[in-house]
């Protein structure tokens, strides 16, 4: 009974956690920006999505608008920043930061300081094996599951998709086979705001919504990209959810919150040492 | 690269060498901790700029030798706590620094990756200082009495003042300043700089880049954690806050703003924008984080040596004509 | 041993560097000792009161009701001509809720500023962190936050004869009300709270009181700040199967956690009981995520007192008709006043009598009701309300229904060596 529980928290765990990073996984696995204004984007798309439920959209279409909203933001980073930057990889840690620093005041200028909160779309839980899951939870676990599965799907079997793969693998060679680079970074940093907008609108009504609260999944995030073997998109984040998520809910079965928070950590470093290159050391994606 | 003059330094420490003379009262109380983050900001200067590393973890090293000497101080009453719990505190800041970057430099990781492993760091000594709360006081802090330099039962130097202590404070700064600095002209530091050009051919000459790259973090790590035990001394108190994160990314918009090729641009980094933020942040407390954060973003896009790198180009045209 | 001075003879006149560094350099030491100069210039003699608040950081979001409270005061107080016919003026630090830069702000104030004494800081942490400073310095502070009492190991942060609580402690705050919560719902208690001295010590404070009443705890929990999941927590609490949930988490950990315990559906099975959760946090949580929880502080907007009646209309006449106030705004009004009844009461403006003449002051005009400062360990004694969050509120004005009150609630004496 015990270990149903403890499964479904982990699947819960899990399944959020690579919601929370798959923006990060597309920017940084596929083009090799750290994006360390990955949680300022998560941020952002939470206030977008406060912002326009309190227009009485529906919860829907919000998430969908706040995708959009932080991918044009992402657009305009990429545009006039970042674009320049693409091979240094310190240089682009320090300007998302930078954008971290200034996306946070003007969302503290713009919405204030005071909580908000938003309400679950769908209310309730429902019991499985003695253990009450919150619908609304378990539903976005369905949809980041649908998500990772057709993003998959384009980036192995579509033409699109083999042409990206194409171009991180080598970007020379992308570009005698026509492709044009600028614009499929462009795409894919878009594309990376987009999902990180989206995921910070789901993960809204689970937490208070407060200036910082992406922060809180950004070196998660990174754990998890690196962790499951950055430009592996599919089996990566899970792999990487999987390892960072549950094994802090398990290390938090045996001792305290603060001790498993820090062992989780800790076992990323040794991960990083044992496989430098991620988890999954095979090079599809 | 950059040739510095051998006597470029003396200016800036002149010029705090005037400020309890010509000012009294509480400036000669609170500038010494932002000297202390200048300390803090040549420690990261000195791998950044020369080999390249990136760390947002210089914050945990402060704290390590702040926390550190604060406990000396509080559980062993009797020993020397200047002398003694200074090196101590070098100890362990190198102690420290090297094992957790012999741990990924062996293994060959790459600076973008070790880069998050440093910010791991800063978030697990936070926590570790937060929890431990019975020793460390968790977020009530720890405060730390003041002590005087002592060599037995002799008072060398009396530092109930603020005075004294802030020469003390200036001493021990110019003296890391020169040390860093030594180092950077001489052997290991242009291996370093080597190793940030082309860490192949380094290794293809023989050279073996891990040692050298965790000699170079262990030696930051001893120097932050000495100016983060002196600030716990000046201060009296610190708090799990000085270990995280935030605090560590504020020494890296330092010395990116101040100059990450050069100490002393970081010394004057560190100095001067964490005077300006404390400054501003009682002004204006909504926006003074916006206007830091766009400077930095102008400094990176713009003036990537930062203030020094802009300096040296005035110097150089100056000195051309 | 003082440093050598180095000699300024090495200056090429050409080289521009250094002269743009040393002016940078002046310039700031200017900028930083020019508001004393800026102050000698005024001509009316003020009394100078140094506020630190909470305004940017973690717990922003206190900051605007802790301010407010005070602003107010000063605003009635000068009204009426001010204080020994000295205007008071409000000098700002901004906290940044770090108890680092409160030990720097604490400085900042007394020594530059020159305030005669220091109102507020927000959390526990940064009330210790000021301790050592306000005793060092020999300068009243004035702490409004229901916090966790004083026990003698926290010196100076608390059981210093400088600092003044003017906000309840766990005997006010959680100990009249146990006795109603555990004959209505149980004796089981599982702890939950977040990770450092109030919620600790409050929960110490709270078990001597459960094991009087034969009650027991089935969980402790603390809670490291950031924490954005609790599947485990909650799985404890089920496994535990409590009576109560009592809680003292702070900041958007308490969000979270709610957030969480209601999508769970476990609100049904467990009474929650938080000591933490004012107005401001409330409102943030909405009433399906709040409803029906129990809230017990010395002060709730919803109170129906004349005093507060009356302070309401004031408050929002300052500052709009949603503006928030809670009892830490509260208590940093009634901090003004009684200082400054203090202050006119001794007839001078100095520490030891603003000290002297603190003790035993009532205050009746406190939104709450008549409040008292209690002579031997600078404790307020103050109201206690047990109330139970409206499952439909739309606005404060119907968020809280009282369940019991209690009007003067005399606290335990506090654990330091007596009188302070």
């Amino acid at each position: 009974m015990e270990f149903i529980g403890i499964s479904i928290d982990v699947f819960l765990i899990t399944s959020t956690l690579a919601l929370a990073a798959f923006g990060l996984a597309i920017i940084y696995g596929l083009i090799g920006v750290i994006n360390m204004g990955h949680g300022a984007m998560l941020t952002l798309g939470a206030y977008l999505t406060w912002y326009f439920m309190s227009l009485n959209i529906p919860f829907f279409l919000c998430i969908i608008f706040s995708g959009i909203g932080v991918a044009l933001v992402g657009i305009a980073l990429e545009h006039f920043i970042i674009r320049k930057f693409y091979d240094r990889p310190f240089d682009t840690l320090l300007l998302t930061w930078a954008f971290f620093l200034i996306t946070t005041e003007v969302i503290k200028i713009i919405f204030g300081t005071d909580f908000k909160n938003i309400e679950a779309p769908i209310a309730g839980a429902f019991e499985v094996f003695g253990v009450n899951i919150p619908a609304y939870r378990f539903l976005v676990c369905l949809f980041t599951i649908f998500l990772i599965t057709i993003s998959n799907i384009i980036f192995l079997k579509t033409d699109l998709g083999i042409k990206i793969r194409a171009l991180i693998q080598n970007k020379e060679v992308a570009g005698l086979m026509g492709l044009d680079i600028n614009l499929t970074y462009k795409a894919v940093f878009c594309f990376g705001s987009f999902m990180a907008g989206i995921a910070g609108g789901l993960i809204a009504p689970m937490l208070s919504i407060d200036p910082y609260m992406g922060n809180i999944y950004l070196v998660r995030s990174f754990f998890v990209v690196i962790v499951g073997g950055v430009g592996h998109l599919l089996s990566g984040t899970v792999i990487g959810s999987f390892l960072i998520g549950g094994t802090e809910t398990l290390f938090a079965i045996f001792s305290d919150q603060v001790v498993s928070q820090a062992s989780v950590f800790l076992l990323a470093i040794v991960l990083l040492r044992l496989r430098p290159n991620g988890i999954m050391n095979k090079k599809d994606v | 690269m950059f040739k510095y003059k051998k006597f470029n330094f003396i200016p800036i420490f002149v010029l705090l060498t005037f400020i309890p003379i010509i000012f009294k009262g509480y400036i000669v109380f609170i500038l010494p901790q932002y000297i202390l983050f200048g300390v803090l900001a040549m420690s990261l200067a000195f791998i950044w700029g020369n080999a390249g590393i990136l760390s947002f973890g210089q914050a945990s090293f402060f704290a390590i030798g702040g926390y550190t000497f604060g406990l000396l101080i509080k559980f062993f009453p009797v020993i020397n706590h200047f002398f003694l719990g200074s090196l101590i505190v070098i100890f362990l800041g190198f102690v420290v620094a090297v094992i957790t970057s012999y741990f990924l430099f062996s293994a060959g990781v790459k600076a973008t990756y070790f880069v998050l492993a440093t910010l791991a760091l800063s978030i697990l000594t936070e926590q570790l200082a937060v929890t431990k709360s019975t020793l460390t006081g968790g977020w009530n802090g720890l405060f730390v009495d003041r002590i005087n330099i002592k060599v037995g039962d002799f008072t060398l130097l009396d530092l109930s003042g603020d005075v004294n202590f802030f020469y003390l404070i200036l001493f021990i700064s110019l003296i890391t300043y020169l040390i860093l600095n030594y180092l950077e002209n001489n052997k290991i530091g242009k291996v370093l700089r080597g190793i940030r050009e082309n860490e192949n051919r380094m290794l293809a000459m023989g050279y073996k880049t891990s040692f050298y790259k965790t000699v170079a973090f262990g030696v930051s790590g001893s120097v932050a954690a000495l100016a983060g035990a002196l600030y716990a001394a000046h201060a009296s108190f610190i708090s799990p806050s000085i270990a995280g994160v935030l605090f560590s990314t504020e020494v890296v918009v330092w010395v990116a703003i101040g100059g990450r090729y050069s100490l002393l641009g970081a010394f004057a980094g560190g100095i001067i924008v964490s005077f300006l933020s404390n400054y501003l942040s009682t002004i204006t407390p909504q926006y003074w984080q916006l206007f830091l954060g766009i400077i930095f973003i102008v400094t990176i896009i713009f003036f990537k040596d930062g203030l020094a790198g802009i300096f040296k180009k005035r110097y150089e045209r100056n000195n051309i004509k | 041993m003082k440093k050598n001075k180095k000699n300024k003879s090495i200056v090429n006149k050409k080289i521009s560097r250094r002269d743009v560094i040393k002016s940078i350099g002046y310039l700031a030491i200017g900028a930083l000792a020019s508001p004393a100069l800026i102050r000698s210039a005024h001509a009316a003699n003020p009394i100078k009161v140094g506020v630190i608040s909470p305004l940017s950081g973690a717990w922003t979001v206190y900051g605007k009701a802790h301010i407010a409270g005070f602003e107010l005061a000063v605003d009635e107080i000068n009204a009426k001509g001010g204080v020994l016919g000295r205007k008071m003026e409000l000098v700002i630090g901004d906290s940044k809720t770090e108890p680092r830069i409160v030990v720097e702000q604490a400085n900042r104030l007394i020594r530059n500023e020159k305030v005669d004494f220091l109102a507020g800081t927000f959390s526990s942490a940064e009330r210790n962190a000021a301790g050592p400073v306000v005793k060092a310095l020999d300068k009243v502070l004035l702490y409004p936050t229901f916090y966790e009492g004083q026990e003698k190991e926290y010196h100076p942060g608390v059981c210093n004869k400088n600092i003044f609580m003017f906000g309840p402690e766990p005997t006010q705050q959680v100990w009249p009300h146990m006795e109603y919560m555990m004959n209505k719902f149980g004796k089981k208690f599982f702890m939950i709270g977040s990770d450092y001295a109030w919620p600790r010590v409050t929960n110490m404070v709270t078990k001597r009181k459960l094991k009087e009443l034969g009650g027991s705890v089935v969980g402790e929990v603390y809670i490291p700040f950031g924490t954005p999941q609790y599947e485990s927590v909650l799985r404890d609490i089920r496994k535990a199967k409590p009576d109560i949930i009592f809680h003292s988490l702070t900041g958007s950990d308490t969000v979270n956690f709610r957030q969480q315990f209601a999508a769970a559906g476990m609100k049904e099975d467990f009474a929650l009981w938080t000591v933490d959760d004012e107005e401001v946090v409330t409102t943030g949580l909405g009433p399906k995520v709040s409803g029906n929880d129990y809230v017990s502080f010395d002060y709730f907007m919803s109170i129906k007192h004349p005093n507060n009646a009356k302070f309401l209309k004031n408050f929002r006449k300052k500052f709009g008709q949603d503006a928030l106030m809670n009892t830490v705004g509260v208590a940093m009004y009634n901090a003004a006043h009684m200082a400054a009844l203090a202050i006119e009461k001794a007839g001078k403006l100095d520490t030891a009598s603003l000290r002297e003449n603190l003790k035993g002051i009532s205050f009746n005009d406190a939104p709450q009701g008549p409040v008292t400062m209690r002579k031997d360990d600078n404790q307020i004694i103050v109201p206690s309300y047990l109330m139970q969050v409206n499952p439909s509120w739309t606005n404060v004005g119907n968020m809280f229904n009282e369940v019991q009150s209690f009007q003067k609630v005399v606290p335990l004496a506090a654990r330091c060596s007596l009188p302070l």
